[in-house]
């Protein structure tokens, strides 16, 4: 297919006034699980999906409801996939299905996905547009970008069946409390439970003693969008 | 701790509807405001090799931070921790490492949920609000970098 008419974007401000997300694809990667069977059911997790859609999908498969004859109790194993910003919620995903189902192997994979990405500007977006507009953004008629990104993305295997513990990523059944657990005995020493002389997340670095400290912030700010997910070049 | 943080609506005097249209659909207004304290996590494990990801610090030097440990400080793995929005950072800082390092390193992942307070405190004392918490859960990552021995 040809390329797209417009000159190759120079890192274009995402999330500027009158730009707008029209298309995403992800491109084709490898599975990052080679020995699966063909037939596992993939769950792939989407920005605007739905936790309850996608879980109420995914545990009906799991405990075999609705299906005849399946080997009974339904699924052996399900992969959770997402990219970009669904990434927290396919963790979340992930994490719901072994606390309501219980005895579930896992194994984790993280790599970089490209996606591709169609923006359009439509002259007439937000509503009152009162800044500068970009020079890209053609007067009248709608201009369309393409955006060529890296972003990380995570796959999440979760199994009744036993599954190879020499693999890197692989976490038993219950093993979050003793992930938390063997740190809660290495930090008895040091860190009373109700005032830390650092914030959670180390020497913050330029920001001074740590603005954890003494104020709990309330509402978190509007974080940058787009922005994070970039790996640097 | 002392000054509530105004969102906006605090100096304001309560409730005042001052045009409540009779078309307008009858808004359920809370009868009290709350200002909502996010407690901090709890305590977590904090050895040299653990590193904990924000959304506060620059991305860069939260990289250059875990470059240094496995370089200069000697160490053959570390922990890059993230919780909540933070999860994203954390994997790319994990891919990047591993991305420079020409597949000497490799990534072990693995998930968890971490339980959250919240406190709720009334904006104004007069009203009968009492002070609330509550708890909500919020995934997080734990990414082991390391260089595998050599077998």
């Amino acid at each position: 297919p040809p390329p797209p008419p417009q000159a190759p974007p120079p890192a274009p401000k995402l999330g500027r006034e009158g730009f707008k997300k029209v298309c995403r694809s992800e491109e084709e990667a490898p599975c990052p699980f080679p020995g699966l069977a063909s037939g596992v059911l993939e769950m792939r997790v989407k920005e605007g999906s739905k936790i309850r859609n996608l879980m109420g999908f995914a545990m009906a498969r799991m405990q075999g409801e609705g299906l005849v004859g399946g080997g009974g109790g339904g699924l052996r194993q399900v992969v959770f996939t997402g990219s970009g910003r669904a990434v927290t919620k396919t963790i979340t995903c992930a994490e719901i299905m072994k606390r309501n189902v219980g005895a579930l192997h896992q194994i984790t994979k993280l790599q970089y996905r490209a996606v591709k990405e169609v923006w359009e500007s439509g002259g007439g977006g937000g509503g009152g547009g009162g800044g500068e507009e970009e020079g890209a953004a053609g007067e009248g008629g709608a201009s369309e970008m393409t955006v060529h990104r890296t972003v990380p993305s995570v796959s999440i295997l979760l199994s009744k069946d036993p599954l190879d513990p020499q693999e890197p990523g692989y976490q038993p059944p219950e093993a979050v409390s003793a992930l938390w657990g063997e740190g809660e005995r290495e930090g008895i020493g040091h860190a009373p439970p109700r005032k830390r002389p650092l914030g959670p997340l180390g020497p913050l670095g330029p920001l001074g003693p740590s603005p954890y400290a003494g104020s709990p912030h309330c509402k978190r700010v509007c974080l940058g969008e787009g922005g994070s997910v970039h790996p640097p070049h | 701790m002392t000054e509530p943080r105004s969102p906006g609506m605090s100096s304001m005097p309560q409730p005042a509807p001052v045009h409540t249209d009779a078309t307008s659909p009858a808004v359920e207004m809370d009868p009290v405001e709350y200002t909502l304290r996010k407690r901090l996590p709890r305590k977590l494990p904090k050895r040299r090799n653990d590193v904990y990801v924000n959304m506060k610090t620059d991305f860069r030097a939260q990289l250059a931070r875990c470059k240094k440990l496995l370089e200069g400080g000697g160490h053959r793995e570390i922990c890059v921790h993230g919780l909540g929005l933070a999860i994203n950072r954390a994997i790319n800082i994990a891919l990047q490492l591993q991305a420079s390092s020409q597949g000497a390193l490799q990534l072990a992942a693995n998930t968890s949920t971490v339980e959250l307070v919240d406190d709720l405190e009334p904006e104004d004392p007069d009203e009968a609000g009492e002070p609330m918490t509550r708890t909500r859960n919020n995934s997080a990552i734990h990414i082991k970098v390391f260089y595998p021995d050599p077998q």
